[in-house]
């Protein structure tokens, strides 16, 4: 699979006192030598072990890793959802750490978009009212006819009005993709976002994905163990014991396959 | 930051979850209600009387009555009726009724006393028609003459009277018949208050009622135009000395504000209870939060992870209760007018006669409601809503870092409140800073505080203890009996607060049980030791006895002592004091008073017995002498001849000589108490003095034992009334229990449904719930019953030892709770363990 020429970037934060920028395009996020240790003493576990990377604007990127790998945790301290023992991650111009709660609760919001495996949605508000959440937690309507757009895109129809335990699977993640999207983030991350769907629907979903990558110039990174979801991004960072260990460019899923079995 | 949002979220998950809203709702209402209701029923008695008595004295424009010196709730003098003959001179004067009120019972055609339900018996003076006090006639015409009386309707109708029939009627002074000729009412009710009425023209009244002249009051109205104050000038000119005519307006006042202190007392201790309910509820409304908030941790942590503020989140879990709480106060102030109409219409039921009583929501109720309903609410909701608050959003994906960050340390905040709480509470009631306000704040917010301490730190004791009570369910239920003590035991704190509001009424109910235990016992002991006399004969008709009563006794032949207790009070050193008057020989050998310097039988006249403490304040001895003034403005000085350490009789004790040297009120009894002759066997006494008194139905005569039973019998009664004021408290603890089970219930839905899977079948499930249920009640239970017992030791210590001298446990009450508790437990179980063995076993097990 190709690299289709991605439109414009959404314009971007000052990158003045920003991170370095990678290979000539804006990075969206990333970290630089992040560290996550659990537990003390013999007990220690670090999750993270000296992690840099970035993560290019207007690109879909997955992140692979075996069970335990630390894959999860990246994911998590780059959306702020947790922190790190040391090292700085940075997301747009602002680097996480020096903000406080209320500032990357700010961030959370308006800069990053999460989509989850499952309970992506509040079980007590109706599709709709979950896709404007971000917004109506601002106090904003946000982009009127971005937010439509993206509804329709969605294409529930009058599913829109359902609460999620009235929707499939594959609608709730829909839901959450578009929820995601609302909001304009500067990046969304999704957490194997087709982990509990089947091969179908994780696949209309992840096309979903795609073609807000390509349509919308939206930057994604994934967590995913699925080389077949794998497959749909541009990039692919491999991560294991809590490091880095390769990296490849608009893959294939045999490609994935064969880098995945020349690990055993 | 949005206000909207929040107010949203909170709406939908308020109507999402609309069971467990239903029930904090209920726990809100239920003690708004009670708030209300206590408030709704005081002010509406309050203005009934109010209006009543100045309706009833609405044609009264002056009363002439007798004066006296200070306040006291004497009776006051009578005055001689012929003062009315100069009265209707006064220029100005229309009309001129003399009353009187005294006893008088009807009797029914087998020569039975009728007896009311519960009010006194009394005999009236009546006009009639031309009278200007508030009795109407509800049907015929106003007796005249010897031969004739009207009864208050109530009574004819309950007893089947009608106009025309003939009837007896019992008096101080004798038995009489007349022809009923008509029914009256008071007011527009046909009651008077619940008291049997025997209405006689003036002439008859002074006669039948043994009155010799004198009357209680006289009443005036005066003639149209006249000018009211001239009028009381000039009638205040020829009145007697001590003798004082006043505005029918002030009487009116008077009289309610009597009523109305009664009113005051019932409504304060009813509303006690209201808070205590209140205070139960917040517990559960506190529990339910806590653990719906441990439900809902991911979607609270989603709402973190897409935007929303720590604040935002805690602000949502406050506008939800918040709104719960509104919603609740507004159903609490419809159920608590509810409640005093019912309550009202009870005691209306039970024989109160109320005239029509209006409904009183004053603005100061319904500010308290909403001050309980959404306060209790809101302070509930704190911790919860800090708890949320602190839920990190990675929460959403890893639930368990959630649970982690919620925790809170307990036990520090549990030992500080215990210690602050229990040192109030003993502070209150023994060093009694402020009087009775500041101990009833101090030891009431010490006990409360005490309680919110003892909640938790009880989850430190809850896994063994409940381990304990389960061990015991497990050897009797096997598998799900070892279900039931593993769940309870597994989660301590949840244990241990869904036990906390049943520890509380528990807590309470058990020290009401010691106080009352220990009361008894004392009284019992002071009676034993003190009283001597072989019979009590107390009144039964509200009005005193008549003399008459004690000098038949006093003739009986088998009664070797008889003295009646007569009293006045009088002010020494400017407080007022009760002084009972005995004869000094037969009191001697009927009450042992514990003396500790002097005689009895030598108290002469113009000499006093004094109790030992106000001995003490005023520094008498033997031989000393005590300035007294008395009521009616007599004065005189008392000599000191005895000291003595037993109160049962009162602090200040004369002789009925010296009594009667400056009394100027025909003498009523207190009582009598007489000791039969030397060599008189029980039962033939019992026969003499019974057959003494079956011309005076209104004498109750009991034998020592009897009157010791019937002590008893006020007591017990006292403690079924609070445990029934509880029982609000007690009902809603118990309904705590049960939601916080079915919340678990639904929380272990996988767990159960994997207990189905592999072969648990209904009943199994079922009863496992059942006892986790009951498991919790006991621990609760036996919490409450430690606790409560050591708040009613305390309270029994700082009673003063003249009416708790010593400590009396019954254990029968503690059996009794621990039974209660268990049908509490069974109860609670009903909807919880239905949901359990109801589940669906492939749905459950796919819950995530």
């Amino acid at each position: 699979m190709t690299t289709p020429t991605p439109p414009p970037p959404p314009p971007a934060p000052s990158a003045a006192d920003g991170p370095v920028s990678v290979a000539g395009s804006i990075a969206a996020a990333g970290t630089v030598d992040a560290r996550k240790t659990y537990g003390i003493g013999d007990a220690q576990v670090h999750a993270l072990d000296g992690v840099t990377v970035s993560f290019e604007t207007g690109k879909f990127t997955a992140i692979m890793g075996p069970s335990g790998s630390g894959k999860s945790t990246l994911l998590h301290c780059l959306a702020g959802l947790d922190t790190l023992t040391s090292g700085a991650a940075y997301i747009g111009g602002t680097y996480l750490a020096s903000l406080d709660d209320k500032a990357i609760t700010e961030l959370r919001r308006t800069q990053v978009g999460f989509i989850f495996q499952a309970f992506n949605l509040v079980p007590t508000l109706t599709a709709n009212e979950n896709i404007r959440l971000p917004m109506m937690l601002g106090g904003e309507s946000g982009d009127t006819a971005w937010v439509d757009q993206v509804i329709t895109t969605v294409g529930l129809g009058d599913r829109l009005r359902h609460l999620p335990s009235e929707l499939s699977g594959g609608q709730q993640q829909r839901v959450a993709v578009a929820r995601a999207l609302a909001s304009r983030p500067q990046i969304i991350f999704a957490d194997e976002p087709t982990g509990n769907l089947d091969s179908v629907t994780g696949a209309e979903i992840l096309d979903f994905m795609r073609r807000a990558v390509n349509e919308f110039g939206q930057t994604i990174v994934m967590v995913t163990h699925d080389p077949l979801a794998a497959s749909y991004a541009d990039r692919i960072i491999f991560v294991g014991d809590g490091k880095i260990t390769g990296e490849m460019a608009d893959p294939t899923t045999d490609q994935v396959i064969d880098h995945l079995k020349s690990w055993t | 930051m949005s206000a909207g949002s929040t107010a949203l979220i909170a709406r939908k998950s308020i109507r999402a979850r609309w069971g467990r809203t239903l029930a904090i709702g209920f726990a809100i209402t239920a003690g708004v209600s009670f708030v209300v209701g206590s408030f709704v029923l005081a002010d509406s008695l309050r203005a009934t009387f109010d209006d009543l008595f100045q309706e009833l004295g609405e044609d009264v424009d002056l009363s002439v009555r007798s004066a006296q010196q200070f306040e006291t709730d004497d009776a006051r003098d009578p005055i001689s009726v012929e003062i009315a003959e100069p009265i209707a001179d006064v220029d100005g004067v229309a009309v001129v009724e003399p009353t009187l009120q005294r006893y008088a019972q009807l009797v029914d055609d087998d020569g039975d006393v009728i007896t009311p339900a519960g009010g006194p018996t009394i005999g009236v003076s009546w006009l009639g028609d031309d009278g200007i006090q508030g009795v109407t006639i509800k049907e015929g015409e106003p007796p005249t003459g010897p031969d004739e009386l009207a009864i208050d309707k109530a009574t004819a109708d309950a007893e089947g009277f009608d106009i025309g029939d003939s009837v007896s009627y019992i008096t101080d002074v004798g038995r009489f018949e007349g022809t009923i000729t008509a029914t009256i009412g008071l007011g527009s009710g046909d009651s008077f208050g619940g008291a049997q009425l025997v209405a006689l023209d003036l002439d008859t009244a002074l006669e039948h009622f043994g009155a010799d002249g004198m009357v209680d009051a006289i009443d005036i109205q005066v003639a149209e135009g006249a000018d009211i104050e001239r009028v009381q000038r000039d009638i205040a000119d020829i009145l007697p000395e001590r003798t004082e005519v006043v505005t029918g307006e002030q009487v009116a006042q008077e009289t309610a504000d009597d009523v109305n202190q009664f009113v005051d007392v019932f409504g304060t201790g009813l509303l006690i209870f209201a808070f205590i309910t209140a205070f139960v509820s917040a517990f559960i409304i506190n529990n339910v939060f806590q653990i719906t908030i441990g439900q809902r941790l991911r979607e609270l942590a989603l709402l973190r992870a897409v935007g929303a503020s720590a604040s935002q989140v805690r602000r949502m879990i406050t506008f939800e209760a918040l709104a719960l709480g509104v919603l609740a106060t507004v159903v609490g102030i419809a159920g608590g007018v509810l409640v005093a109409r019912g309550l009202i219409f009870a005691f209306d039921a039970a024989g109160a006669g109320f005239p029509d009583t209006s409904t009183v929501l004053a603005v100061r109720t319904v500010v308290m409601a909403a001050i309980v309903g959404v306060g209790i609410t809101m302070l509930s909701v704190i911790v919860p809503a800090r708890k949320a608050g602190r839920i990190p959003p990675v929460a959403a994906l890893r639930p368990e870092v959630g649970f982690v960050a919620m925790r809170t340390r307990r036990l520090v905040a549990g030992v500080v409140l215990t210690i602050a709480g229990g040192a109030l509470f003993m502070v209150g009631l023994f060093a009694r800073p402020g009087g009775t306000p500041g101990l009833i704040t101090l030891a009431g917010g010490g006990a409360l505080v005490l309680f919110l301490g003892v909640a938790s730190l009880s989850s430190t004791i809850a896994r063994p203890v409940t381990r304990a009570i389960g061990w015991p369910v497990q050897k009797l239920f096997k598998v799900p009996g070892a279900l039931a003590r593993e769940n309870v035991a597994r989660a301590p704190r949840r244990t241990s607060s869904s036990a906390a509001a049943l520890m509380i009424g528990v807590a309470l109910v058990s020290g009401a049980a010691v106080f009352a235990s220990s009361l008894r016992s004392s009284l019992v002991d002071a009676l034993e030791s003190s009283v001597t006399a072989d019979y009590i004969v107390t009144d039964r008709s509200f009005q005193g006895l008549s003399p008459v009563v004690s000098e038949t006794l006093a003739d009986v032949a088998e009664l070797g002592a008889v003295t009646p207790v007569r009293g006045i009070s009088g002010q020494v050193e400017g407080d007022t004091k009760n002084f009972g008057a005995v004869d000094p020989a037969a009191f001697e050998q009927l009450i042992d008073p514990d003396l500790r310097a002097g005689s009895i039988a030598d108290l002469g006249m113009d000499e006093l017995l004094v109790h030992t403490d106000p001995a003490g304040d005023l520094d008498l001895e033997v031989g000393s002498t005590v300035d007294v003034v008395y009521q009616n403005g007599v004065t005189g000085t008392l000599t000191v001849a005895g000291i003595y350490g037993d109160a049962f009789f009162g602090n200040w004790l004369i002789s009925l000589d010296t009594l009667e040297s400056v009394s100027t009120a025909p003498a009523r009894d207190f009582f009598v108490i007489g000791k039969l002759a030397e060599g008189v066997a029980p039962a033939e006494g019992d026969a003499a003095v019974l057959a003494a008194m079956e011309p005076f139905p209104q004498a109750n005569v009991q034998t020592n034992a009897e009157f010791r039973e019937s002590q008893e019998a006020q007591i017990n009664q006292l403690l079924i009334i609070i445990t029934m004021l509880l029982a609000f408290a007690i009902a809603i603890a118990v309904l705590g229990i049960s939601i916080t089970l079915a919340l678990g219930v639904f929380e272990r839905t996988r767990e159960i449904g994997l207990l189905r899977a592999v072969g648990m079948n209904r009943r199994q499930t079922r009863r496992s719930v059942r006892w986790e249920a009951v498991i919790v009640s006991i621990f609760g239970a036996l919490i409450g019953i430690v606790l409560g017992t050591f708040l009613g030791v305390v309270l029994s210590l700082a009673v003063p030892d003249d009416v708790i001298s010593q400590l009396a446990f019954n254990p029968s009450i503690i059996v009794l709770i621990l039974v209660a508790a268990v049908l509490a437990g069974l109860v609670a179980a009903l909807y919880p363990s239905y949901k359990a063995s109801n589940m669906n076993v492939l749905e459950a097990i796919a819950t995530e």
